[in-house]
């Protein structure tokens, strides 16, 4: 069975930090630790469709949100996956004060330092879990 | 006062290119167009309890792009909002082999070809958007519930 941690980012795609968790996700699994961990569609968790579900059901999940509303981690939730760990982008980009982090589109190079600094704590995270 | 609003949902899809190429499409869209305003919705809202979401499509005409066949983006809107105005599949425009794509994903990975696909479905939304019967959005506005008037 497949043991990878599962991360899935919110995408969302009105603000920068919907970018900074989806790009923070991917560098994490395809540069960090693409031997443990692997990423799954919201969109297709989102259907509910039971193909899906055998990929989230049961699994160790990261979700990382870009906003209050934690969407990744509720339908993670609802799919039926184990959310270990709930990442926010606030709780780093509060860290930076004072930064511009560019738009929805793009990442400049201060949204592209602190998204490689959620990158660095989801990996963490993945190497405590497996 | 009456708004001209069209919304465009976008799957985003994180396993493969095709979400890549979508997102960045709507982006672009919503960035560049100015004919009428076009807003994006975010798609896992929609399950999350996002009721002004799922509102704004039960109102306003609404355009879903989706990075492949599973139509993601399409099918979760209908769910909750009732039939869309129109759908992209990028799958059915860039070609199966560049959207399931797993390799290149992230946005410092796309090349030349790539921009030029984005450039390809943003003109297909702007198409579809043009399409659509002004009278659907004419006169209405969003106050967040679903009755499309600005009272």
């Amino acid at each position: 069975m497949d043991k990878k941690v599962k991360v899935v980012p919110c995408s969302g795609i009105g603000k920068v930090y919907g970018l900074m968790a989806r790009e923070a996700v991917l560098k994490t699994v395809f540069e960090l630790c693409p031997e443990k961990s692997e990423t799954v569609c919201l969109a297709y968790i989102v259907t509910g469709d039971k193909e899906v579900k055998v990929k989230i059901e049961g699994f160790d999940c990261i979700t990382v949100d870009g906003c209050p509303k934690m969407c990744a981690s509720k339908n993670v939730s609802i799919a039926g996956g184990i959310v270990v760990e709930e990442m926010k982008v606030l709780d780093t980009v509060k860290e930076h004060k004072g930064k511009k982090f560019g738009s929805p589109t793009q990442l400049n190079a201060d949204s592209e330092a602190v998204m490689s600094e959620i990158a660095e704590k989801i990996a963490k995270k993945i190497n405590e879990i497996n | 006062m009456s708004e001209l609003k069209v919304g465009v949902v976008s799957c985003s899809g994180e396993e493969c290119l095709g979400g890549t190429i979508s997102r960045l499409a709507t982006r672009k869209v919503l960035e560049e167009l100015k004919l009428v305003e076009t807003v994006t919705l975010c798609l896992p809202l929609y399950l999350a309890g996002g009721k002004e979401e799922r509102n704004f499509a039960k109102v306003f005409p609404t355009i879903s792009v989706d990075g492949c066949d599973k139509l993601c983006a399409k099918r979760s809107t209908e769910k909750y909002s009732g039939k869309i105005s129109g759908f992209i599949d990028v799958s059915k425009i860039i070609g199966n082999e560049n959207a399931l794509n797993k390799k290149i994903v992230r946005n410092k990975d796309l090349n030349k070809e790539h921009l030029q696909m984005i450039d390809e479905i943003a003109t297909e939304i702007v198409r579809m958007i043009g399409s659509i019967n002004p009278d659907s959005y004419s006169g209405k506005s969003f106050c967040g519930c679903s009755c499309g008037s600005d009272q």
